[in-house]
C-alpha cells in the first residue's frame, strides 16, 4: 500500500463518475409539468419512489391499510439505498428489551436526548411523533424477519441504552427481509427507474410523475421517459443528497471531493431539488454531518468506521507530521472532522491521521479481525516499526505515548481534555493496531419540510402540496444540528408508514 | 488532483465509447453467442441488455455456490451477499464490452481472484 496516495484508487473513479456523469446528465433535464392535456401512460394506485427504509415501511403499510397497487420506483439497478449499508443501529423507548434489562426510558425522554442534540433548532413535534411510533416501527421488521442482537447499546448522546443492532450489523438485515416482505404480500417493485418530475394539476396537485425507464445509472443510455399517474399520490422517499459534490458544496463549500462519502452512490438528491422547484420549504440544508472514523483505505463505511467508533475511547489520533496528538479522540463529530482535515504535510496536501490502539484492547471488536486481513488497518510489534510505516518522527511520538498515559493513570486529560473514564487501565502499548482516518460526508439532516402526517407544505400558502407525502432523510429539520446515531431508521420507517396512513385516509 | 482526474475521465471517456464495437468475449460466451449480438441485447442493439439477459444460461443459484466462502467471510459472496441477498444485477459487476470491478470494492478491499474485469 502506498502512505502517500490520500483516497487511492476510489477517489479517482469517482472523479471519474462526476466527469462522466455532468456530460450524461445535462441533456437530460428533469422537471415538473402541468399535467392538462397529458396523456398518461400507466396508472397506479399508490406511487413510491426511492426503496430504502423509508419507501419499503410505506409500501409494506399502504397494502396493510388496504391499498391494492403499490408500487416502488427505485433509479438504481439494486433496491435498498443508504438503508441496505446502513449500520443497523435502531433506537426506540420503552422496548421490551428495556423492560427485560430494567431500562427506564420513555418517549419524553428520547425526544429530550434528541431535542439536545439539534441544538434548540430540532422539530419537537415531529421527533415526538416518530418516537410514539418507534415500537411499531421496530415490530413491523420483526414481523417481516428481522433478528437483532440479544443485548440493548447506549450510543453518544443517549441517556439510557435504547439501541437495538441486526444480528448482521446491518441494516441490511432490515431492507432484505422488507423487501422480501413487499415481494410477498404482491407490492410491485421496478428497478432502473428514475423519477424525473411532477405532474402537476389545475389546483396545483400532484397528478403524477415522469418517469425514466430502462435508466442506467452513470451510463449513457437514454432510456424512455413515460407518465405515470398516482391515483392516491406520491411519497417521496428518495434519501439524502450526500453524494452530489456540487449540492454539498453549494451549502458547505468546506465538504469537497477531498471529503469522501459513506452513502450509496444513488443518494444525489434530484427528488428533493424536484421538491423545491414545485414550492415545498427547505429546511437546514446547510447542516451536513461527516464521520470522523471513516478510513481513506477503503470505500464508503467500509469495516474501519465501526472498528473506530468502538476504538477511539481507548486510542490515541496523531499528526503524522508532528507525531503528537491533535484532538480529543472522543469529541463531537463536527470537531473531530475539523481536525482531522487539518492535518496536512508541508506543501498543504493532506496527510490522513492513524489512530493508534494498543492491540489487546482493540482486538475485542469484531472488525479488528477483518481490518488487517482487509489491508485497511494493521499491525506492529513495536513503536519503531510502526513510526517507520506511516514516516511519523519517532522521538515526538515515544514522548507523546508516554504523556498520554500518563492521562490514562491519573484519569485526566491535560491536553484535550478527553474524558478518560472508558481509557481506564488502558494505556497505549505493544503491539499495536493502526488505522488511518479521514472524515467523510455522511447525513444531511436537512430537507424538505413535512409535519406529523407526512405531508409536504408548500412554502407560498404555508397548506400540505395536496397528493405529495415525503419520508425519511429527503425530510429536514426533524434533527436540527446534530442526528443522533440510531435514529434515522426509526424516523425514515415510521415517517414511510405515516404518509401511507395519511395517503390512504385522503 | 481534480485537474488530473478530469483529463483521465476524458481519456477514459473516449476509451469507453472506443469499445462499444469492440467486442472482447469471455471464451465461454465465444461458442454459445458466436455473432448474434442478440443473444444478450434483448432490449435492441444499442441499449443495455436487461437485467434477465444472462440468467438465460446461468443460474443464480449455481453461481452462489460456485463463489460462496467460508462461515466466516459467508456474506462476501458476491452472488449472494449481505447488502442485496442475490438480488444484485449481473451488470453491477459483469461488462462484456468493459471493464467492471466489483460493486463491493465500494466500500470494501476483499479480493475475488477470478472476477475478469
Ligand atoms: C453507511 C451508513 C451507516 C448508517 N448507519 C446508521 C445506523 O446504524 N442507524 C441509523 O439510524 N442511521 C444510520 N445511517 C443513516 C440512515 O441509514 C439513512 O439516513 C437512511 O438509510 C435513509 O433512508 P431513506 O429511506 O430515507 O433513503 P435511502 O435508504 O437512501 O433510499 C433512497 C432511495 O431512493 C433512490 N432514489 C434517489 N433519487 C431517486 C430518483 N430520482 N428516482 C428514483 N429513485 C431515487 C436511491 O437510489 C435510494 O435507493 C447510516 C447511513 C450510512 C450511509
Amino acid at each position: 500500500m502506498s502512505n502517500n496516495n490520500l483516497l487511492g484508487r476510489r477517489n479517482f473513479i469517482k472523479g471519474m463518475g462526476a466527469a462522466a456523469g455532468v456530460a450524461i446528465a445535462a441533456p437530460a433535464m428533469a422537471i415538473s409539468e402541468k399535467a392538462d392535456g397529458v396523456k398518461w401512460d400507466k396508472e397506479v394506485e399508490v406511487l413510491i419512489i426511492g426503496s430504502g427504509f423509508a419507501g419499503l415501511a410505506a409500501a409494506i403499510e399502504a397494502t396493510r391499510k388496504g391499498a391494492k397497487d403499490v408500487h416502488i420506483f427505485e433509479k438504481m439497478s439494486y433496491f435498498g439505498g443508504n438503508s441496505a449499508i446502513n449500520g443497523g443501529l435502531f433506537a426506540a423507548p420503552g422496548t421490551p428489551m428495556q423492560k427485560k434489562e430494567g431500562v427506564q426510558d420513555s418517549v419524553e425522554r428520547m425526544v429530550a436526548d434528541q431535542m439536545k442534540s439539534g441544538r434548540g433548532v430540532a422539530d419537537e413535534a415531529l421527533l415526538r411523533h416518530v418516537a410514539e411510533h418507534a415500537v411499531e416501527a421496530l415490530q413491523m421488521t420483526m414481523d417481516a424477519g428481522s433478528e437483532f442482537h440479544p443485548y440493548l447499546q447506549q450510543l453518544g448522546g443517549h441517556s439510557v441504552a435504547r439501541t437495538y443492532q441486526t444480528t448482521v450489523s446491518c441494516g441490511a438485515g432490515i431492507t432484505q427481509p422488507l423487501y422480501k416482505e413487499c415481494q410477498k404480500i404482491g407490492v410491485k417493485t421496478h428497478n432502473r427507474s428514475k423519477f424525473e418530475g411532477f405532474l402537476v394539476g389545475e389546483a396545483g396537485e400532484i397528478l403524477g410523475v415522469k418517469m425514466r425507464e430502462n435508466y442506467h445509472f452513470g451510463e449513457d443510455q437514454p432510456g424512455k421517459v413515460i407518465k405515470i399517474r398516482a391515483k392516491r399520490g406520491v411519497i417521496m422517499a428518495t434519501g439524502g443528497f450526500a453524494q452530489n459534490i456540487d449540492l454539498r458544496m453549494a451549502q458547505d463549500p468546506t465538504l469537497t471531493a477531498e471529503v469522501g462519502c459513506t452513502n450509496a452512490p444513488g443518494a444525489t438528491g434530484e427528488g428533493m431539488y424536484e421538491m423545491f422547484r414545485l414550492g415545498a420549504i427547505p429546511v437546514h440544508l446547510a447542516h451536513i454531518q461527516s464521520g470522523p472514523w471513516a478510513s481513506p483505505d477503503e470505500g464508503g463505511f467500509g469495516y474501519v468506521s465501526n472498528y473506530s467508533i468502538y476504538n477511539f475511547p481507548h486510542s490515541m489520533a496523531i499528526n503524522r507530521l508532528t507525531g503528537k496528538r491533535f484532538m480529543n479522540e472522543i469529541a463531537d463529530r463536527k470537531t473531530r472532522a475539523d481536525a482531522e482535515l487539518s492535518c496536512r504535510d508541508e506543501k498543504g496536501e493532506a496527510l490522513p491521521p492513524i489512530l493508534i490502539t494498543s492491540y489487546k484492547d482493540s482486538k475485542k471488536h469484531p472488525n479488528t479481525k477483518k481490518v488487517i486481513k482487509y489491508n485497511v488497518g494493521w499491525k506492529f510489534d513495536t513503536i519503531e516499526e510502526l513510526a517507520k510505516h506511516f514516516e511519523v518522527p519517532l522521538k515526538p511520538l515515544k514522548a507523546q505515548i508516554e504523556e498520554y498515559n500518563s492521562y490514562v493513570k491519573s484519569g485526566e486529560d491535560s491536553q484535550f481534555g478527553k474524558n478518560m473514564t472508558k481509557a481506564k487501565d488502558k494505556y497505549i502499548q505493544a503491539p499495536f493496531t493502526v488505522v488511518r482516518l479521514w472524515p467523510k460526508v455522511h447525513y444531511c439532516q436537512g430537507g424538505v419540510q413535512v409535519n406529523t402526517e407526512a405531508e409536504v407544505k408548500d412554502s407560498f400558502t404555508g397548506k400540505p402540496i395536496s397528493g405529495l407525502y415525503a419520508a425519511g432523510e429527503v425530510c429536514g429539520g426533524i434533527h436540527g444540528v446534530s442526528r443522533l446515531g440510531s435514529c434515522s431508521i426509526p424516523e425514515c420507517m415510521v415517517m414511510g408508514m405515516t404518509a401511507a396512513r395519511s395517503m390512504m385516509k385522503a | 488532483m481534480k485537474k488530473l482526474n478530469i483529463v483521465l475521465a476524458l481519456v477514459l471517456t473516449g476509451l469507453v465509447s472506443l469499445s462499444a464495437q469492440a467486442v472482447e468475449l469471455r471464451d465461454h460466451h465465444k461458442e454459445v453467442i458466436g455473432k448474434d449480438c442478440k443473444t444478450c441485447h434483448d432490449n435492441g442493439i444499442k441499449q443495455f441488455p436487461s437485467d434477465q439477459a444472462c440468467l438465460q444460461c446461468h443460474d443464480i443459484d449455481d453461481l452462489a455456490e460456485q463463489t460462496a466462502r467460508s462461515e466466516e467471510d459467508r456474506w462476501q459472496n458476491p452472488h449472494n451477499n449481505l447488502h442485496y441477498g442475490k438480488d444484485l444485477p449481473c451488470q453491477e459487476c459483469h461488462g462484456e464490452h468493459k471493464p467492471k470491478k466489483p460493486m463491493c470494492s465500494n466500500c470494501h478491499t476483499f479480493k475475488f481472484d477470478k472476477h475478469k474485469e
